[in-house]
């Protein structure tokens, strides 16, 4: 048994556990899930410990450099004249996934143990939860397109109903919102894999393939194949390779997302139970991220080189957009949307820069974040569960309520906007080192991305800041009075001890980056020069 | 009379060859004649006696269909004086029309508004069978007097099931609409065949005189001789523009009777237009009339008239008929690349809407049953009184979708590798745009899917005293078609390796 396809299929083994168990053992299914997240936990912290490092073991564009592979035939169609249809079960990782795969395993606990609030129909909730893992997983672990998107798709149904069943007062509208906005991206990211299937054949067998790393190799395309890096085809009057490169973008767009592309986001995740805003902002966001490395720049380098430029504003716009916004908001919960939007903008500013540091600093910026506003968004739901009100200005002084609870939201707040000593510093200084370097050394981004980066991070201090001063500081007054003043008791053990680890990752990441740049460094590098030979 | 004579002995050879080929047609006769007379004989009592043989003996033929594999290794074979063509992809669509007419005659009875009609149902299976007979001829046609006549047998059969119970005004106009709309298609359709008739002195599609005759006809006039006949199968596949009746028909007719409307004849369309359709390409290309743009742009029309009316439905059984619009477009898109490998996507995408669409008609018939539910608003809150039914609803609408993992995905996306492949070698736009408009209206079609779903879990019932009532047979089936279903999505060569 592979332990990697043991890491995806875990969530369905014992999802299919609470499936076959009666409904009044409900009680019993938060800890049956909690269980498998633990020991899925379990195995990504092993593989991390057990993963290579060094200039063999990079990945990206070698087949033979990925870890913990396992690849089975699965659909082989012989289709006559047109050869044969091959698509395989490949899974494997190399340095880019590992990281994310680890900061994914640790949020699915986090979201389990914030599933304590869910009160209703828990086998439908649990059930979708785990497959919801299972589908999150398998995106940063596939290796093959059509295995990727089958993840990939799979995690839309589940979330739907999350959203839709569990969520707040518009709940239906956001769930509709989140399927369809996503589910546009995808259905032409299948028409360009479908192209793409057509276009390659694997070297090896001599069959069409959806192999993602055979599609990286300019060699591996047919003479006249839509795709073909010499054959220059045009699909509607447009070089047919930017098409292909541009309807993958905005559909991995769309859920990092980008500015104008955002707008599913607020939406979604306020009106999301707490769990379901973590695993939204923790991973799905980072799965658009991984998705954009890995296929976008992996399968079209020399499009996203020479559209380097139109990325980074991208980039620069959604962080600028996404702080002024955050700035705006009265909803805590919106807020730290809009702030996701923000940081998930310094992602793309780092990977359109094409240099060691900025690429890195994605990456690093993905992990942060995932640790953060998975804190953040369980922070929003300690108070909403207590009151059920998030409206900033409803608060005053929970400095002097709630003392413990001020001090880890102090934390995460700090972390957020960039203190020194925090995961999210080394993260946005060194996207935006990479972005400085860009302009000398490869040219593709001007100076004043970098400035208003920096100008995003000081927008970021501001509305934190702000929102720290109203809520937490100054003299208590609440506005449901004393009725409220009795029900925001301070932080219990379970939330306490779901807080900490996260509190402490994101300290020892500030403090010691190496712990997840030493896994990425020689797969960041080899991307790069997979970028620059082309 | 006797400058024919010499002739009989070799035309009555060929008739008698040409039997055995047709055994399951042969079979199908014998059925017929065999339900009808048990129907005669238990009076009042015969619907379950009519039930069990014609379920019977529908898999009897479904043994002969797979025995006439071992007939066809080396090559299709012409039978009765070029008539009729067995082919390896005419038994697929033939095993996959009954084993889907199968499951039909068993979901007849479940039907409780069908099955409360006061002469009993004994006389809707010797119908069926002779409708199966008839879809068996449309799978091997390509005669074009054989092409009228296995219509006609399939539309007759089809008025008579439409208007088989006729419970309001509604599905009276339904009925009249559907023999109206039916009769007037086949006259033109005839109308057509006749001037291909007078144009090339042969019905004879096949032969290559008839090509070549056509082609010395004036391109108008055989080109509006060849629309004509497209008119009259599209009037089975109901596509744009002549899919007026779709809707009422489909809402207005019996809940099983739309599920074999909705699957069977049109399946058996799409063979016969796979068969008819290459000598009519041939003919267009050389008077320069392009049938390639004509179907692309009724398979667009249809793709986006289909969908987008589908969004603004609150009838399931009517929204279900316009989403079957919609998949008679994206369907198209396969005829019109006309590859050997499109063929085969083109079955395997055929067979897996057909399940999907019945299995979603049967369960439609049994939240009719079960609380009373027609519209949209019926089903608020019933996905938690009855979850493993809308379980499977969902599974089956997320297939009708085409999203992974359930074989509407995979059809969807054999169907788009097949276009690709030609457009890959033509570039031509039509098949790009058809491509683009598939991938949209499959994001427009979630949208109107989906709101069963949200009825179903997300909405909260307006009437909590809702008696309980229970109905298993339908679950059963629809539990065992969703387990397919997501079994084809996962491992679609247990199927398509067969095709």
């Amino acid at each position: 048994m592979n332990i990697l396809t043991l890491l995806i299929f875990i969530p369905v083994l014992f999802g299919i556990v609470i499936m076959v168990l009666p409904s009044r053992m409900r009680n019993s299914f938060k800890y049956i899930t909690l269980l498998a997240t633990l020991i899925q936990l379990g195995i990504s912290i092993w593989m991390y410990l057990n993963f290579k490092t060094g200039a063999n073991f990079a990945g990206i564009n070698h087949e033979d450099q990925f870890q913990f592979v396992q690849k089975l035939p699965w659909i082989s169609l012989n289709l006559g004249g047109m050869g044969k249809m091959q698509i395989d079960y490949f899974v494997g990782i190399d340095g880019i996934s590992i990281t994310l795969l680890v900061m994914t395993s640790l949020v699915m606990v986090i979201a389990t143990l914030a599933s304590w609030e869910i009160k209703s129909n828990l086998k439908g909730f649990f059930l979708l939860f785990l497959l919801l893992d299972m589908a999150v997983v398998g995106v940063f672990c596939a290796l093959d397109f059509f295995l990727f998107y089958l993840f990939y798709e799979l995690m839309l149904l589940p979330l739907y109903f999350l959203i839709g069943m569990w969520g707040g007062v518009r709940r239906e509208y956001a769930a509709i919102k989140f399927f369809l906005y996503t589910l546009f991206g995808s259905v032409f990211m299948l028409l360009v894999m479908v192209g793409l299937y057509l276009s390659v054949t694997d070297p090896v067998t001599g069959n069409h393939t959806f192999n993602m790393v055979q599609m990286m190799n300019p060699s591996n395309y047919d003479q006249g194949s839509v795709f073909s890096l010499a054959a220059h085809q045009t699909i509607m009057g447009m070089s047919a390779r930017t098409v292909g490169f541009v309807v993958l973008f905005i559909a991995f767009a769309i859920k990092v997302p980008i500015v104008p592309l955002h707008t599913w986001l607020p939406d979604a995740h306020v009106e999301a139970p707490t769990p379901v805003s973590i695993i939204l902002a923790g991973i799905l966001l980072k799965i658009g991220g991984y998705g954009i490395i890995r296929i976008c720049l992996g399968i079209f380098p020399e499009v996203a080189t020479h559209y380097a430029f139109w990325l980074g504003l991208i980039g620069v716009i959604s962080i600028l957009y996404g702080a002024f916004n955050a700035l705006a908001q009265r909803d805590l919960k919106r807020m730290i949307a809009y702030s996701s939007v923000s940081h998930m903008g310094f992602v793309l500013l780092g990977i359109a820069s094409q240099t060691a540091e900025g690429i890195s600093g994605a990456v690093m910026q993905m992990v942060s974040h995932g640790f953060l506003s998975t804190m953040l968004f369980f922070l929003v739901g300690v108070i909403y569960n207590r009151v059920h009100d998030r409206d900033i200005y409803h608060f005053r002084g929970l400095g002097t309520l709630m003392p413990k609870y001020t001090a880890f939201v102090m934390i995460a707040f700090f972390a957020s906007l960039g203190l020194p000593g925090f995961s999210a510093f080394v993260a946005e200084a060194f996207t935006l080192a990479g972005v400085f370097k860009s302009h000398n050394v490869n040219g593709l981004l001007p100076y004043w991305f970098a400035v208003c980066g920096t100008v995003g991070i000081l927008l970021g201090a501001a509305y934190f800041l702000w929102t720290l001063q109203r809520m937490f500081f100054g003299q208590e007054s609440l506005k449901g009075g004393s009725i409220w003043k009795i029900a925001l008791t301070d932080l219990n053990l379970r939330e306490k001890l779901t807080l900490a680890p996260l509190a402490i990752i994101a300290l020892a990441l500030g403090v010691m980056p190496s712990l997840v740049f030493d896994k990425v460094n020689d797969s960041v590098l080899a991307l790069i020069q997979f970028l620059q030979t082309k | 009379m006797n400058q024919l004579l010499p002739y009989i002995t070799g035309l009555l050879n060929d008739v008698f060859t040409g039997i055995t080929y047709f055994m399951p047609e042969a079979y199908l006769v014998l059925l017929f004649l065999v339900v009808m007379i048990t129907d005669l004989v238990f009076g009042k009592r015969a619907v379950a006696y009519c039930r069990a043989v014609a379920c019977a003996g529908l898999v009897i033929v479904l043994f002969k269909d797979l025995l006439q594999f071992g007939l066809v290794l080396d090559g299709p074979h012409l039978i009765f004086s070029n008539m009729l063509l067995l082919s390896r992809s005419g038994i697929c669509f033939k095993l996959i029309i009954d084993v889907l007419a199968f499951i039909l005659l068993l979901y007849f009875t479940w039907d409780k508004k069908l099955k409360s009609h006061d002469k009993g149902l004994a006389d809707l299976y010797s119908i069926a069978i002779a409708s199966v007979f008839g879809l068996h001829l449309m799978a091997m046609a390509v005669n074009l007097l054989s092409v009228y006549l296995a219509i006609e047998m399939v539309s007759i059969a089809s008025y008579l099931m439409v208007a088989y119970r006729t419970e309001n005004a509604f599905s009276t106009e339904a009925g009249l609409k559907y023999v109206l709309f039916g009769a007037a298609s086949s006259a033109i359709m005839l109308y057509g065949i006749s001037l291909l008739y007078g144009f090339s002195g042969s019905l004879d599609l096949l032969a290559r005189s008839t090509v070549t005759q056509l082609i010395n006809v004036n391109p108008v006039s055989s080109s509006f001789a060849m629309v004509l006949v497209l008119v009259g199968i599209g009037f089975k596949l109901s596509f744009v523009p002549i899919h007026f009746w779709v809707p009422d028909v489909y809402q207005g007719a019996p809940t099983p009777v739309t599920a074999w409307l909705s699957s069977l004849p049109k399946i058996a369309a799409f063979a016969l237009l796979f068969n008819v359709l290459p000598p009519m390409v041939l003919v267009g290309k050389s008077t320069g009339f392009n049938l390639e743009i004509v179907l692309s742009v009724i398979g667009i029309v249809t793709m986006i008239a289909g969908n987008f009316a589908a969004v603004m439905q609150n009838n399931v059984k009517r929204m279900l008929a316009y989403s079957s619009i919609g998949h008679t477009g994206f369907a198209l898109m396969a005829v019109i690349v006309l590859t050997p490998q499109s063929l085969t996507t083109l079955t395997y995408y055929l067979l897996v809407y057909a399940l999907a669409n019945i299995g979603a008609l049967v369960l439609a018939t049994y939240f009719s049953n079960v609380a009373d539910a027609e519209d949209m608003d019926g089903y608020k809150g019933l996905g938690l009184k009855y979850p493993i039914a809308s379980v499977c609803f969902t599974i089956i609408l997320i297939s009708l979708t085409g999203l992974p993992v359930t074989a509407g995905f995979t059809g969807k996306l054999f169907v788009f590798s097949s276009v690709y492949n030609t457009y890959q070698q033509s570039h031509s736009i039509w098949l790009a745009l058809l491509m683009a408009t598939g991938a949209l209206t499959t994001v427009v079609s979630l949208f109107y899917y989906i709101k069963i779903p949200l009825n179903l879990f997300l909405k909260r019932s307006e009437n909590q005293d809702l008696e309980y009532r229970k109905s298993y047979n339908s679950v059963i089936l629809a539990a065992i078609v969703s387990f397919i279903l997501i079994l084809l999505g996962v491992f679609p060569d247990f199927v398509l390796k067969y095709l």
